[in-house]
């Protein structure tokens, strides 16, 4: 059970732009890698396509065994919202939802939402936000809405934690916060963890660093 | 999807109620305006099919056309005859040919309610020195007042008072002002035929209209008999279990015989065509008003989607399909129409119970409360929900599968 990507390449535009050149890679389960590089480098672009959001435009990403893009459509939106979890730079809360109701979202694509509410509130609690419940983000703080997004993504007990850049937006305490709250969460349920950073004290914290320049791995390790 | 929906529409109340208020007024317009037009419309057939027979059998009159007579005088010898004096006049019966035989047809058609024979003829009535035309309609009393509603609509006298004949005559109330007579008068009518004979008043009628009020009615025989025409009538009127068949039905009879067999619609056509345009306007205006809150839908959920780019990258990445994303927006434009139909059926209903209890028109013996004729029938609401629930749905597919071709790569690579 891990990531696989072999030769994975992608370009956009016309003339074609190559941003990512020939990649392999593997991630073993357990893992907490950080994805460095500069701007441009191609770093979130290759996170996406590892994370089944984007499409390479040659080679193959295999997640636990399965090919992507052999997935239908339905296995595909299952199996992100069963394995995968997603955090982002800017939380991308929804606005007219209270906080429980924004963790327990992905419950409710496949009527889990009760199943999982215990498990949204000790998320929450954990991340010190149990008084906060009730509350709608623009009640929160940046790095509280972070912590809400990182809840999020784990509802669902995901097997991998896909994280771009998430401290990017924070202050240093708040985004020290968050990278303890991953880091936990990558110790304690062994979840599978994929972060982009610029941050290198947040890459160094991970277990293993693959730097990116123009498109290519550059370290891997 | 529909419990974010909802939160969706309520978090933005004000453009909600825009919205909804759009649906709203389309759907009570649709109700009331339907309820008024086709309340009027269904006074007016109900008029047209109560106050006179509903199919009209008469003696059939043409007239002889441009070329009709060649043949009779020239024979096939010549391909084109110019008359200097065109011939001209009209050619047929005055008379039903063979009433018993229709007796006999009419009495058998389970479609039939009643028929009543009555001859018809233009006649002169004077009373001292006043004269005045009028046409005086003799019949059965007890035959006719199963076909028409006139006798019902007696002022002063039974129409029954007519049917041992003697020379007795009920007139309309109009035709009675017009000769300033009284009950037991004694009036002479004409048919410039032979000597003018006195009829009695025994009796008056006012139906509200002024046709029909200027008519007179005697009975059966004794009309046959000053006009000289014993045992012969000029119509046979026919009222039907259903009136909505009547053109079809007066269409197939009038295949089994030679007289001009009429409905009551084939006779009215310029006042149903007038329903017609009235149909068309009714249509045209809600129409416009239901796309006018169709477009107020569009433009909201339009902007929502723009909005809400972050949202559906999130909802995607979380496992929501292109289907949940439309269903999302799609939801909310179906929440606002069926929301605002609800409430306007009950506001258009609530309307038209309120138009019933206007006075607005005179009091007649049709209309003897003197209100406006609204109706409701449920067709009008069924047609309203469709209309109001169909244009909201129309204007938010398009926002709904533009928020679903967004991918959550194109939304986060463009910053949200």
């Amino acid at each position: 059970m891990s990531i696989i990507a072999t030769n994975i390449n992608k370009s956009f535009g016309d003339p074609p732009v190559h941003v990512l050149k020939d990649i392999s890679l593997e991630i073993k389960d357990g893992e907490f890698v950080a994805l460095t590089g500069r701007s441009g480098s191609g770093k979130s672009t290759l996170m996406y396509i590892l994370s089944s959001l984007d499409n390479p435009s040659t080679g193959t990403v295999e997640i636990s065994g399965k090919d992507i893009a052999k997935l239908s459509e339905e296995e595909i939106h299952r199996f992100r919202n069963e394995e995968l979890g997603f955090v982002f730079q800017a939380a991308y809360m929804i606005a007219e939802l209270s906080v429980i109701d924004n963790v327990l979202m992905p419950t409710m694509k496949f009527d889990q939402k009760e199943k999982r509410r215990s498990s949204a509130e000790h998320l929450l609690d954990e991340f010190g936000l149990k008084d906060k419940m009730k509350r709608f983000p623009r009640q929160l703080s940046g790095g509280e809405q972070q912590r809400v997004a990182i809840a999020r993504a784990l509802v669902m007990d995901p097997k991998y934690l896909f994280a771009d850049e998430p401290t990017g937006a924070l202050d240093t305490e708040s985004g020290d916060v968050v990278m303890n709250i991953i880091k936990e969460i990558n110790a304690k349920s062994k979840t599978t963890v994929l972060m982009v950073t610029h941050d290198p004290d947040f890459a160094r914290e991970a277990g293993r660093e693959i730097h990116l320049a123009d498109g290519a791995i550059i370290s891997n390790g | 999807m529909i419990f974010l929906a909802i939160q969706y529409l309520l978090e933005r109340r004000r453009q909600t109620i825009l919205t909804l208020l759009g649906v709203f007024f389309g759907t009570v317009a649709y109700v009331a305006v339907s309820g008024f037009f086709l309340g009027f419309q269904g006074y007016m057939v109900q008029q047209l099919v109560n106050n006179q027979a509903q199919i009209h059998i008469q003696a059939r009159e043409d007239f002889v056309t441009d070329h009709q007579l060649d043949n009779d005088f020239y024979g096939t010898k010549y391909a084109h005859i110019f008359w200097s004096s065109q011939p001209a006049r009209a050619v047929g019966y005055l008379e039903v040919q063979d009433p018993q035989a229709w007796y006999a047809r009419l009495a058998s058609d389970p479609r039939v309610v009643a028929y009543a024979p009555i001859m018809s003829a233009p006649v002169i009535m004077t009373l001292a020195s006043i004269v005045q035309s009028a046409n005086l309609i003799g019949c059965d009393p007890e035959l006719e007042s199963k076909v028409i509603s006139v006798p019902y609509f007696m002022v002063e006298g039974s129409f029954q008072d007519i049917a041992a004949g003697g020379n007795r005559i009920i007139l309309g109330e109009e035709l009675m002002k017009r000769l300033g007579a009284g009950m037991n008068q004694v009036i002479n009518v004409s048919v410039g035929k032979g000597a003018p004979a006195p009829f009695r008043v025994v009796g008056h009628f006012f139906s509200g209209s002024r046709g029909l009020d200027l008519q007179a009615y005697g009975n059966l025989g004794d009309v046959q008999r000053i006009n000289l025409t014993p045992n012969r009538v000029s119509e046979i009127g026919v009222r039907l279990k259903d009136y909505s068949q009547a053109n079809a039905i007066a269409t197939s009879w009038g295949k089994l015989a030679p007289e001009l067999i009429e409905s009551w619609d084939m006779q009215n056509l310029n006042i149903l065509s007038v329903f017609a345009i009235q149909t068309v306007l009714r249509f045209s205006m809600i129409f416009t008003v239901l796309i006018v809150a169709g477009f107020g839908i569009y433009n909201i959920l339009n902007m929502t989607v723009s909005q809400k780019r972050q949202d559906i990258a999130i909802l995607r990445s979380m496992g929501y399909d292109t289907f949940d994303i439309v269903m999302l927006f799609f939801s909310q434009g179906l929440i606002v129409g069926i929301v605002g139909a609800i409430l306007g059926l009950i506001v258009g209903y609530l309307t038209c119970l309120y138009l019933q209890s206007v006075s607005f028109m005179n009091v007649t013996p049709t209309n003897p409360t003197g209100h406006l004729h609204i109706s409701l029938s449920y067709s009008i609401y069924i047609q309203a929900t469709f209309m109001s629930i169909f244009s909201a749905s129309l204007a938010s597919i398009l926002p709904a599968r533009a928020a679903g071709k967004l991918t959550p790569i194109e939304v986060i690579r463009q910053g949200g």
